[in-house]
């Protein structure tokens, strides 16, 4: 078996760890499921309220709206569901808890990434795809371009929040300040990109690179805008290299801890 | 052929001096004080293959932290290490497959899922070919006696159950070397015993090095031929088990039991009276001032005796002496 096949094979291997660990609490897992699909039905219903009175939000129409949300709330569902831990990753160094992946032949950031699953996140993706069911283009290239724009929706809420949680190894307790940039980030991924204009709209394609997610309903969907599918291409990997780059050389000065640790 | 060669080793972590108070806190925001405190100061020692050794210290001695350099958890600030011919913090990966980890504190096992899912999951970590890890889990779960809770969910374990699992889950992938740190941490006698018997039978039947910490005496009279003792990240001792007891056994208690109360005080140099509860006496005999037979020649001669015991001190007392013994003379060196 080759070295790509076998960390498949592990990581697959930690995938079905994970749901079945978050299945050991049937009520809580359906619980956490149905509240985080409402939860984003509210904002569905505010939206939907807006386009009855309001044809147009900016050139946006309801069909774009909905299919902003239904990339967000998968592309996160999807982050969060296979690499649940980067959202606890600042927590996670702070405390010490990396020695246990360390200590392991697999590469520590994959390792870490895929050991842990939200369930609530789950919700987010029955969310996202039941909104793609509902206003989405359900032909086969519809369904390919949504299957496309899921996936870099996911490499970016997955890589920029990797980026933002490593501050833990260089600024001591980050978790405040990385959940702070999530939620910017989360923000600005829910709202049409055409409402932001000059430095608002330079800082979403930069700095918060929520644009490239938020556009996506527009630029992929809609009609297939190839500089922006490439630059989007290219917002992934430098966020990939970053991510990647900062989390390792951080591992250097790691400084682990002596916290009682278990893995949930 | 050593398992571990280990030369300078040093590692130092940089700290934040908090003043007391929110006035502190505040002054710590604008003006931090840091400085660099030494966990380990250079170290070297070297560790055979099939050896079992004990790594010895108080607490915030510097052991952890070497472990953690010893398996490239951490990044050493200066020194050479090589185990199995790796540089640990270098080549993690390669060594992590010859190496097993049972961390007391940090559990490998998942929580809410029962072992044998988390002894699946170490097959594939360590990339186990599927045929070789179900002869070897199903040996393990023989060995260390698992089958009764092989399904049951981690929290609803024991933690002597879910010790054994821990120290199952390191050594599914055959390592060479086992590095324990604290593994008998909370444990009660009865598992304690049947843990350090698991341990023994590894090294006997595998010839598996071991590198182990702990606080408890036990584990090193029991499960260990050689100890290094480590403080303010330094060794302070480096030799056999049997050595070190014979240079601290300098001590030995006597607990006696006369026919009588005694009548007249036992004056003998060397010898102190620690407790006395009418006829029955416990006395620390100085072995270097007064020899076992002159103390028992002079009891004999002396009143009627019912019952004598004599016992060697503790290996917990043993460790203590080193400790304070280190401690004096480094409190000697700075102040001289």
């Amino acid at each position: 078996m080759s070295t790509a096949a076998k960390h498949l094979s592990f990581v697959f291997a930690c995938w079905k760890m994970n749901l079945a660990g978050a299945m050991e609490f049937r009520m809580s897992f359906w619980l956490q499921v149905v509240t985080m699909m409402v939860n984003n039905a509210v904002w569905i219903f505010f939206w939907g309220v807006y386009f009855n009175r309001f044809p147009l939000v900016n050139g946006w129409q309801m069909q774009d709206v909905m299919m902003m949300w239904a990339v967000s709330a998968a592309g996160f569902g999807f982050s969060a569901v296979l690499f649940g831990n980067a959202y606890s990753l600042a927590n996670i160094v702070a405390t010490g808890q990396l020695d246990t992946y360390l200590a392991q032949p697999k590469p520590v950031l994959l390792h870490v990434l895929v050991s842990r699953m939200s369930v609530s996140a789950i919700g987010d993706i029955l969310f996202g795809l039941i909104l793609f069911v509902l206003f989405g283009d359900l032909s086969w290239l519809g369904i390919v371009k949504f299957a496309v724009a899921l996936c870099l929706a996911t490499m970016i809420f997955t890589y920029f929040t990797v980026l933002t949680q490593s501050l833990a190894f260089y600024i001591g307790n980050a978790e405040g300040l990385g959940h702070q940039f999530f939620i910017t980030f989360l923000t600005f991924a829910t709202y049409p990109t055409d409402i932001f204009r000059g430095i608002g709209r330079m800082v979403l394609f930069t700095v918060i690179p929520a644009g490239f997610i938020s556009y996506l309903p527009l630029g992929l969907l809609r009609e297939m805008q190839t500089p922006f599918l490439l630059a989007t291409v290219v917002a992934v990997t430098v966020l990939a290299v970053c991510a990647t780059w900062s989390f390792s050389r951080g591992l250097k000065r790691y400084g682990s801890g002596n916290m009682m640790t278990v893995r949930m | 052929m050593s398992a571990i060669r280990v030369q300078g080793l040093t590692k130092s972590f940089t700290m934040k001096h908090k003043q007391p108070g929110l006035s502190g806190s505040i002054k710590g925001l604008f003006k931090p004080v840091v400085s660099e405190k030494v966990a380990v100061q250079p170290i070297d020692f070297t560790v055979e293959q099939g050896e079992v050794l004990a790594f010895l210290g108080p607490n915030g001695a510097g052991k952890s932290t070497t472990i953690k350099m010893l398996t490239g958890i951490l990044h050493p600030s200066g020194g050479e290490a090589d185990v199995l011919g790796y540089t640990p913090w270098r080549d993690r990966q390669r060594l992590a497959f010859h190496v097993g980890s049972v961390f007391g504190q940090k559990s490998q096992l998942w929580y809410h899922l029962p072992p044998v899912d988390t002894f699946e999951l170490m097959g594939r970590i360590y990339e186990v070919p599927m045929n070789d890890f179900r002869k070897r889990r199903d040996d393990l779960v023989e060995r260390f006696e698992l089958g009764n809770y092989l399904h049951t969910p981690v929290r609803k374990l024991s933690l002597g159950e879910r010790m054994r699992c821990e120290i199952a889950a390191a050594l599914l992938h055959r390592p060479q070397i086992v590095f324990l740190d604290e593994p008998t941490i909370g444990l009660d006698v009865v598992v304690k015993a049947m843990i350090r018997d698991l341990i023994r039978e590894m090294n006997r039947e595998e010839g598996t090095t071991l590198f182990l910490t702990s606080h408890d005496a036990g584990d090193v009279e029991q499960l260990c031929k050689r100890v290094i003792v480590i403080n303010h990240g330094q060794v302070i001792l480096d030799d056999s088990v049997t050595n070190m007891k014979r240079e601290y056994l300098t001590h030995k208690t006597i607990h006696l039991k006369l026919a009588v109360i005694p009548e007249q005080p036992l004056l003998l140099p060397g010898v102190e009276v620690v407790k006395q509860k009418g006829a029955g006496l416990k006395l620390s005999v100085n072995t270097v001032e007064t020899s076992i037979e002159t103390v028992l020649a002079y009891i004999v001669q002396n009143y009627r005796l019912e019952d004598v015991t004599i016992e060697d001190p503790s290996m917990e007392e043993v460790i203590t002496h080193i400790y304070a013994k280190a401690g004096k003379e480094q409190g000697h060196e700075s102040s001289g």
